[in-house]
């Protein structure tokens, strides 16, 4: 206690931060001592009063006892404290700084030599000044020790202390426990400045700041002051806080030399006369003047991080866990890790879930088409015996589902939008179907009479018979008597394979059928009564093949005979034809007349044709022998045209009837050939074989939907399929296959080429409509799917079930069994 | 948004009435292609003799082919770079600007498709580091420095003085016989960390690396010398005709490769027979929308290279393929070859022997709501993708 009392007044603010941190008990006699003090220099009465005001202030405040903070915190005494073997209590150790420092104050320049830093300072200028001129009046010198700094006059002083600053810095001192907390936390080497309680990240910020005009001032105004420097090392922050683990701590964590980086990306700002005036970083964005900044800056960690985001993302940049990074680090590796997870078992449950699912459901569903494709008669998925692909499918086509494509496009929506525009109503179908019926049955009964004619006196079929009509007429009609329950609708399911034309015949034999609608040989023969002449009548041409559109009128039917047909045999059958109709259809009234060109006759009724043509399989036989030896004998060629539309059929029905989409798309070729003249010079026959043939040679078997299938027979033509100088078209019906299509001339097969190509990207590009003549449809509304396509879709099913099974009848009589079959698209 | 809606509903639907799978799978469908199914169209008569054909296609690729001092050229310069560029690799000393990971020769110099008179080869630098343009700038000074020391004994005539620039690709050196283009890029995982305002452009990039897998699949699968022929008189016709401007070497690259060895045998066709081939598949519409055209194999998401195409480039494309394959029909081929006539008969009516060959029009059109259309499907293509890469993300 005997240190105390002479206190220099000037000195008395200097006790400010130690009082601060000193414990509340303390705090009071400090307070007092300090008013006694400020007493005894009988300081001006205003300046006690503010400083008054700012003790109670602190009292009330800081609450907080922290003796142990207290001495982290307290830079200027704490050097020397940890030097001492006993430890203070906050009151003594306040109590003894006071007093080292007055010793100090007292000791002058002798004391200073001792601090490391007066190499700067010159021995404390300050204080000798202060000691020969100012002892008079030393309150000239106002000092606030929070800020460190000193003000020219007492009302300066005064604003400062007011002042924002100085109460920002206050508020900092008094966090200085939290501080001190969170310096623990920082693993960072800081460096400290005690004297300007400044925090430097490294001992290159270290030393710019001990360089630095701030720094030597304070040194200065403290030597002027004679107040204690602190030794020149700084505090290292952040290591453990026992003392003697500390060097160890150094050693362990020695400032890395860092190498600058970067160096081409700090651009020189020149003045006009060339002289460097400062730097711009232009990865940090930031610019200095100083060529110290420029490196202290590139080796400083914002700009090697910055470095190691923009030009070399190897650069190691040593982390900074401050306790926040740490913990968004933390959070960001444990999201992570929850995601991760989280795929990982998603990915694990996935096959199970969707993909199986979605395999599954297409398994399902094309096993469910196999079976209907089966039931329906067709013995298998590809039951024409196709040959499989050469060499396999290639790779290329292996990752396709055959079976995915199902949904409907817009392309496929417009073609068979087409195709029920140009498909035959109901009632023409029906009317068609009727003079088709009564002309066969009537035939029949033709052939009846002159097989009863010719019986008798065998060998001479030319003699023309005795009408019998009473006679076969009952027969005849009890073999109608069971229509409707006879309907073929069972029998046209069992596509035959191509067979001789006898043995078919033969076959149909065993079931009595009262006309040819299921397509095949309408045989006349009874009981293989040998002389019959007339032996059998089938539909050929667009009739049999279920290619008639809209408006069609013509239908034509072929009549093998025994023999070669002769023009009496001709005329010997219009004879008799008439009555036969008449009898098979009283309230009908057709004409029959005869077409000697044709090698037929024709029957017109209800504004429909019916040619009538009469053939045999051995004016195919004889050959040139015939030549010009029977004069008699129907046009030959017309003969062999009829033999030819017969195999045509039996073809179609072989080959195109079960083909995906097939009769769809010949069906709309027919219509396009009909309207567009660049299209007519292909015959019909020749675009039946192209459509089969592309439609069949998707690699990999795949089924075309309708839009698919017309854009690749377009895609087909367009590759120059028809162009002089492509295979051509062979002809399985003939001999030799020859080219289907050899009628078309260059220019001809130029044009549709090109009107191909045309048309090709017309679907390409969502014009099919163009294409198919038709105006093009709304688009598809996906909301009302179900809505809108109900109309269609009833349809397009009637249609399909037709197309993919049915020999293409043209009475749709099982309209009941098509609404029920439509199947669920 | 609306489209979420829509699928919500259209799920609630077919609830009803079927389990809920994908409602529209798009799924690009291969075109008509002859030469796979020609089991279906055998010869009716044997095919036209083609010997002059064959020979005029061979005569083409010579003369097409780079000249011996060309060849000279532009060896000299790209192993003298390579050189200069292996050795940053290996040992870059002093040089911190970047740093270099591999360099690989890319392009038609590397697959021996190069054409006459566009003697310029690629090489690839992949930098470690990232691409700054001051590391392109750093390295361009660098290799000419390099450069110039290596040369230094040597005697440098006017026309072999080199002249560098710098673009945004990398670096360009060239003198008047050849030129060799540096492309830089940088490692793959460094791609998305590119910011467009320091860093090169992340497509051109991504481009670069590309080029890397390009030619080393080209390596691999396209080696036949019918390919290297076939390209070069691909390369060829696309630079007179118009129309072909949109391909890419890379896309011509695989559709040579196509046409010659995507076969049922797996056997190269003859020259004649895949030239033909090409305007074939190109007229059956191989590139155009809808078509599954050729996947890129070298990008790992099924990408079809022709969407890299406008639908209107597309369309031009495939028209201008239409037309030539007519005139080719008609025995046109040394106009198409460029032996003879010229470009027009792409686009004017021509008369061959009596059948005249009417160029065709543009079917692509482009009023707002077909433009939505269009762009709806391209989307529902994307979209499968898109959605995949959200999930992933």
């Amino acid at each position: 206690m005997t240190f105390i009392t002479p206190e220099p007044p000037t000195n008395n603010n200097s006790f400010s931060p130690c009082q601060r941190q000193s414990d509340p008990e303390n705090d009071e006699k400090m307070f007092l001592f300090l008013q006694a003090a400020a007493a005894a220099a009988a300081k001006p009465a205003q300046y006690t009063g503010t400083y008054q005001a700012n003790a109670t202030g602190y009292q009330a405040t800081y609450a907080q006892p922290a003796a142990q903070t207290t001495i982290a915190a307290q830079p200027t005494t704490q050097a020397k404290q940890a030097n001492s073997t006993t430890t203070y209590s906050g009151y003594d150790a306040a109590l003894y700084s006071a007093a080292t420092m007055y010793v100090a104050q007292q000791g002058g320049a002798a004391q200073q030599k001792s601090g490391g830093w007066q190499g700067y300072k010159k021995g404390g200028i300050g204080a000798k000044n202060m000691r020969t001129k100012a002892p008079p009046k030393p309150q000239q010198l106002h000092y606030c020790d929070v800020c460190k700094i000193s003000c020219a006059g007492p009302q300066t002083y005064r604003e400062h202390l007011e002042g924002q600053k100085h109460k920002k810095r206050e508020a900092a001192t008094k966090m200085a426990a939290s501080v001190a907390v969170t310096n623990q936390n920082r693993a960072g080497n800081s460096l400290r400045c005690q004297l300007c309680d400044v925090t430097c990240t490294g001992n290159d910020a270290y030393a710019a700041h001990i360089r630095g005009a701030k720094h030597q001032k304070v040194v200065l105004l403290h030597t002027k002051l004679g107040k204690p420097i602190p030794p020149q090392e700084p505090e290292i922050i952040g290591g453990p806080r026992n003392g003697d683990s500390k060097d160890d701590e150094v050693d362990e964590q020695p400032e890395p030399d860092i190498q600058p980086v970067g160096q081409d990306y700090i651009e020189e700002i020149k003045s006009d006369d060339g002289k460097v005036i400062s730097f711009n970083c232009k990865l940090c964005e930031c610019r200095f003047n100083d060529p110290n900044a420029k490196e202290m800056h590139m080796k400083g960690r914002r700009h090697r991080l910055q470095y190691k985001k923009k030009v070399n993302p190897d650069l190691v940049v040593d982390v900074k866990p401050s306790l926040r990074q740490r913990k968004i680090q933390e959070e960001k590796m444990r999201r992570a890790a929850l995601r991760e997870e989280f795929w990982a078992r998603r990915h694990y449950n996935m096959p199970e879930d969707e993909d199986d699912r979605m395999y599954w459901e297409d398994r399902r569903r094309y096993e469910e088409e196999y079976m209907e494709m089966c039931r329906r008669g067709n013995l298998g998925p590809y039951p024409r015996g196709r040959p499989p692909f050469p060499g396999g499918a290639p790779p290329y086509f292996q990752g396709g589902m055959p079976m995915a494509r199902r949904t409907e496009s817009s392309d496929d929506r417009h073609v068979m939008a087409r195709h029920s525009e140009i498909y035959p109503k109901e009632e023409e179908l029906q009317s068609i179907q009727r003079i088709v019926s009564h002309t066969e049955r009537a035939l029949k009964t033709v052939s009846d009479q002159l097989a009863e004619s010719t019986k008798p006196k065998e060998g001479q079929a030319q003699q023309p018979p005795t009408p019998q009509q009473p006679v076969a007429a009952p027969a005849a009609n009890a073999a109608n008597a069971t229509p409707a329950a006879a309907k073929p609708v069972e029998a046209p399911a069992v596509v035959p394979k191509p067979e001789s034309e006898n043995k078919s015949a033969e076959q149909q034999q065993q079931q009595p059928k009262e006309d040819g609608r299921d397509n095949q040989l309408f045989s006349f023969q009874q009981d293989r009564d040998a002389n019959r002449i007339l032996k059998g009548v089938m539909r050929v041409g667009h009739l049999a093949k279920g290619l008639l559109l809209r408006g069609d009128t013509n239908v034509e039917l072929v009549v093998l005979c025994a023999d070669k047909p002769t023009l009496a045999l001709l005329r010997k059958v219009v004879d008799l034809l008439p009555p036969a109709l008449k009898q098979v259809a009283p309230e009908n009234t057709y004409t029959v007349t005869i077409n000697a060109a044709e090698a037929g006759l024709t029957v017109v009724g209800d504004g429909l044709t019916v040619l009538v043509q009469l053939t045999s399989p051995i004016m195919r036989e004889q050959e040139a022998a015939s030549g010009g030896l029977d004069r008699d004998v129907l046009a030959r060629g017309k003969c062999l045209q009829a033999l030819a539309a017969l195999r045509h059929t039996k073809w179609f029905q072989a080959r195109a009837l079960g083909l995906h989409s097939c009769v769809v798309i010949i069906r709309i070729l027919r219509d396009l050939c009909q309207r567009v003249p660049t299209w007519s010079p292909l015959s019909s026959w020749a675009m039946e074989l192209l459509a089969e043939k592309v439609i069949s040679s998707v690699p990999g078997q795949v089924q075309l939907s309708p839009g698919d299938a017309l854009r690749r027979v377009m895609e087909a033509v367009a590759s120059g399929l028809l162009l002089p100088g492509g295979p051509g078209l062979g002809d399985p019906c003939e001999k030799d296959s020859p080219d289907a299509a050899s009628g078309l001339s260059a220019q001809q097969r130029e044009d549709l080429t090109c009107s191909a190509q045309y048309a090709l990207r017309l679907i390409a590009y969502r014009q099919i409509y163009k294409v198919l003549g038709m105006e093009p449809l709304p688009t598809q509304q996906k909301v009302f799917r179900r809505d809108r396509s109900a109309r269609k879709r009833r349809r397009s099913g009637g249609e399909q079930a037709d197309s993919e099974s049915d020999s293409g009848k043209m009475v749709k009589t099982e309209g009941t069994e098509t609404t029920t079959e439509t199947p669920v698209k | 948004m609306a489209r979420g809606g829509i699928r919500g509903r259209g799920g609630m639907n077919r609830g009803i009435g079927r389990p809920p799978y994908k409602v529209k799978m798009f799924l690009p469908r291969h075109p008509f292609d002859l030469a796979l199914c020609e089991s279906s169209f055998p010869r009716v008569k044997p095919a036209p003799d083609e010997t002059a054909f064959t020979q005029a296609l061979l005569k083409r690729n010579v003369d097409l082919s780079p000249t011996a001092s060309e060849q000279t050229a532009i060896l000299n310069l790209v192993t003298k770079i390579q050189t200069v560029l292996d050795n940053l690799v290996v040992a870059p000393g002093a040089f911190d600007a970047c740093q270099l990971e591999e360099v690989r020769q890319v392009g038609s110099f590397k697959k021996g498709t190069m054409v006459t008179g566009h003697n310029v080869a690629d090489i690839v630098v992949i930098l470690k580091t990232l691409p700054t343009r001051e590391a392109v700038e750093a390295l361009g000074n660098k290799v000419k420095e390099d450069l110039k020391s290596l040369m230094k004994s040597e005697v440098v005539t006017k026309g072999e003085q080199l002249t560098h620039t710098t673009n945004e690709r990398g670096i360009e050196i060239s003198n008047s016989f050849a030129c060799v283009r540096v492309m830089v890029t940088t490692l793959h995982h460094n791609i998305r960390k590119l910011d467009p305002e320091i860093h090169l452009d992340q497509k051109i990039m991504l481009s670069h690396l590309a080029a890397i897998r390009h030619s080393r699949w080209f390596e691999e699968n396209a080696h036949h010398s019918s390919i290297k022929v076939l390209i070069r008189l691909l390369r060829d016709i696309r630079t007179r005709f118009e129309g072909f401007e949109p391909l890419t070497p890379w896309m011509l690259d695989l559709l040579a490769h196509f046409a010659i060895m995507h076969n049922p045998s797996r056997q190269a066709l003859p020259i004649n027979v895949a030239f033909r081939r090409v305007f074939q598949l190109l007229s059956a519409g191989l590139f155009l929308p809808g078509s599954a055209g050729i996947t890129d194999p070298c990008e790992g998401v099924s990408l079809r290279i022709h969407t890299a195409m406008t639908l209107e480039q597309q369309d031009i494309c495939c028209l201008t393929a239409q037309t030539l394959l007519r005139v080719l029909s008609h025995g046109g081929y040394k106009h198409i070859l460029g032996l003879e006539g010229n470009a027009s008969i792409a686009k004017e009516m021509s008369v061959w022997d009596g059948v005249v060959v009417s160029p065709l029009d543009k079917a692509y059109e482009n009023p707002p709501e077909k433009k939505d259309g269009e762009e709806e499907d391209e989307d529902m293509e994307a979209e499968g993708d898109e959605s995949m890469e959200t999930i992933e993300n």
